[in-house]
């Protein structure tokens, strides 16, 4: 088969792992070699479905043995296979990475034979990259679940970051659709890249190793995957194993992957797509468990069916449950309190704390700062008169909120960026 | 009135405001132009700044003002005038109030030079030549503002051991493996071919998800204007005809 053949396949296969970061690792150019990595992740590139391309994210082949229903590449599923060479996925990396396509690569495989098997494939390509073309980029491995820890040490040598997948926040969902898999293997999987990780840290701590490059272990830590749509879990389900996956291994990151069925056949499987806007509510509400101090629990106490508003941002629908909190005064009130306030952002809840040492905050400041005034009006006493804020009680106060989904996006980076990664 | 003309320089804006402020010169007084016209203006604050002694500003200050200096529009040195004549009035926190309107209009513009500096590193796209038998990488790119000189670095500490131009209208660049030296900007420049743009479309149009369409995310991260200099942007619109067909 022809390279950009396999290129094509082989690609397509990649493109439902939703990860692109390039982020959080810092690594010299080696002396006489090609790359670095500076910490902040590049979008080199946007396709039409508003995805970023910053990394080649690649298939080492779609050949699998397992069956998981929701996965294209299943063993069951009749699309065309096709298998790289360790050497033409290196050759494809540097190509790209001399003409500024790419931060580097990412590469993930079907299982070959067995877990091992296919870690040491992977393995081998980091291998190539790192000791024969001496290339400093960015490389984020498939961490194969049920590897051994020899390989995955490897692995963690070689790549800045590392992914086990855990695909179904269950296992009921797993013995559905993925038999082959369960939880305790992948959190096996993940608690070994941790310990990595983790010592890692601490010899760079204790000053025995630089901490730029050299054998840090994964710089850019561990992240996963979660399938949303393909079986019957709730967001609520979802968020409660996404913090406790954040607490155990302390990921960088979960994305959520929403499922399309157009190519699946399985009865097990959910016939309705699902709606885009759900996997962007579960980005919202992951990052206000990471950056403003919620816990999955408050975000999802106030949900009936366990699924998040698609109508309405999380933070908002929070807020409306808790109106007992409000009007937050932005004169006074505590960090943690301003950044519960619909429509305010971190930064500039930092630059509030900062204005208001020098002078008394009203209305035009937020309109200055930008603030989504939409949201946060009915929120916040000012130091001049907000007359808004006086509805806050009104039950129609919902009512006010029902404009076009797509226009309620609170966080900085959209729906579009939040799936493309930490930039 | 009085005229200041710095040009693109932020060296130069720094003397003639140093001189105006030693005059006492009121933000209303002055009237600055830069990015090409100066021969149209009159330039009454060069003489006179040698002298000044320097002026002690925040550090921070200084940091916005070199990047606001790189902002492609004439009104970032009043704007940058301003800032100064009030900070140096004795308003030493006024970088703290982001809701003042210099203040935010000032970040706005650091924000729009950062922006244009990171999509440079993102959006340059070499192809590979043979000059002489060597192998050179060469690239068009076109910023929006004054970015080359703090976009370029980049490439030097990721690309150290490959011959490289990059060509702009504003300034060119050229490492030659040991000196980064600059030219005068270009208006166009016709580059080889590479057959490793073929690879790079097969990859863009494989790893596209034709089941979910979002122009408009697409566009906003990279806008329309960058599409003329990157090889993949022309399988867009076949590839958003297609993706309404499945």
């Amino acid at each position: 088969m022809e390279l950009k053949t396999k290129l094509s396949v082989l690609a397509d296969a990649a493109k439902y792992d939703a990860s692109c970061a390039s982020s959080g690792s810092k690594r010299e150019r080696p002396k006489g070699g090609l790359g670095n990595t500076e910490g902040m992740g590049i979008c080199h590139s946007y396709t039409p479905d508003g995805r970023c391309i910053s990394l080649l994210k690649l298939l080492l082949t779609n050949v699998c043995i397992w069956d998981c229903s929701y996965c294209v590449n299943r063993r069951s599923s009749d699309v065309r296979r096709a298998r790289f060479k360790p050497e033409e996925v290196v050759r494809l990396t540097i190509d790209f990475y001399k003409r500024n396509y790419i931060e580097g690569l990412f590469l993930s495989s079907g299982i070959i034979q067995n877990a091992d098997y296919t870690m040491e494939r992977l393995v081998l390509v980091a291998k190539k990259l790192r000791e024969e073309e001496n290339f400093g980029g960015y490389i984020h491995l498939k961490a194969v679940p049920g590897a051994s820890e020899e390989l995955l040490k490897q692995a963690g040598k070689y790549a800045d970051r590392l992914s086990a997948n855990i695909e179904m926040p269950v296992q009921k969902d797993l013995d559905k659709l993925a038999p082959e898999k369960t939880i305790g293997e992948i959190e096996d999987t993940m608690g070994t890249l941790k310990a990595g990780i983790d010592e890692s840290r601490e010899r760079v701590r204790k000053g025995a190793e630089p901490a730029r490059g050299g054998d840090t272990f994964a710089g850019a830590g561990q992240s996963t995957q979660l399938v949303v749509g393909a079986s019957r879990s709730s967001d609520s389900v979802i968020l409660k194993k996404a913090e406790e996956l954040y607490k155990k291994f302390k990921l960088r990151r979960v994305y959520y992957s929403a499922f399309s069925p157009a190519e699946f056949t399985s009865p097990d499987l959910s016939h309705t797509p699902t709606p885009p806007m759900r996997e962007h509510r579960l980005y919202e509400a992951d990052w206000l468990i990471r950056h403003y101090g919620f816990s999955a629990s408050e975000i999802t106490a106030q949900i009936a069916d366990g699924n998040l508003d698609l109508t309405k941002d999380p933070k908002l629908a929070w807020a409306l449950a808790h109106r007992q909190l409000f009007p937050v005064d932005v004169n006074r009130a505590s960090r943690s309190l301003l950044l519960r306030v619909p429509g305010i952002g971190v930064r500039n809840v930092d630059r509030i704390v900062k204005i208001r040492r020098h002078h008394r905050i009203g209305l035009a400041d937020l309109v200055r700062l930008k603030v989504s005034m939409n949201r946060a009006k009915w929120f916040v006493v000012t130091a001049d008169h907000n007359p808004d804020v006086f509805k806050l009680d009104k039950t129609n106060l919902m009512t006010r909120f029902r404009r076009p989904a797509e226009q309620l996006s609170l966080f900085a980076p959209g729906p579009a960026t939040v799936v493309m990664g930490e930039i | 009135m009085i005229y200041a003309d710095p040009g693109v320089s932020f060296a130069e804006w720094r003397k003639a405001a140093r001189g105006l402020l030693a005059r006492g010169a009121r933000p209303d007084e002055v009237i600055w132009s830069g990015g090409g016209q100066a021969a149209l203006f009159r330039n009454d604050a060069a003489d006179d700044a040698a002298q000044v002694e320097a002026l002690r500003v925040p550090a921070e200050f200084l940091k916005l003002a070199e990047a606001v200096a790189c902002y492609d529009g004439a009104e970032r040195w009043s704007l940058l005038y301003s800032l100064l004549y009030r900070i140096a009035g004795g308003r030493r926190n006024l970088l703290e109030i982001e809701s003042d309107e210099d203040v935010r209009s000032a970040r706005l513009m650091e924000k729009a030079v950062n922006r244009d500096v990171h999509k440079f590193h993102a959006f340059v796209r070499f192809r590979k030549i043979e000059i002489e038998g060597e192998e050179v990488f060469a690239a068009w790119h076109e910023p929006q503002h004054f970015t080359v000189e703090r976009a370029v670095p980049f490439f030097v500490r990721r690309f150290g051991d490959m011959r490289f131009s990059i060509f702009t209208p504003k300034l060119c660049s050229h490492w030659d493996l040991e000196e980064l030296k600059f030219s005068p900007g270009v208006e166009r420049v016709a580059l080889a071919d590479d057959t490793t743009e073929d690879f790079w479309l097969t990859y863009y149009r494989a790893i596209f998800n034709p089941f979910r369409l979002k122009v408009g995310a697409m566009k906003k991260e990279m806008p329309v204007r960058h599409w003329r200099t990157l090889p993949e942007a022309r399988l867009i619109t076949e590839l958003i005809e297609d993706a309404g067909r499945v």
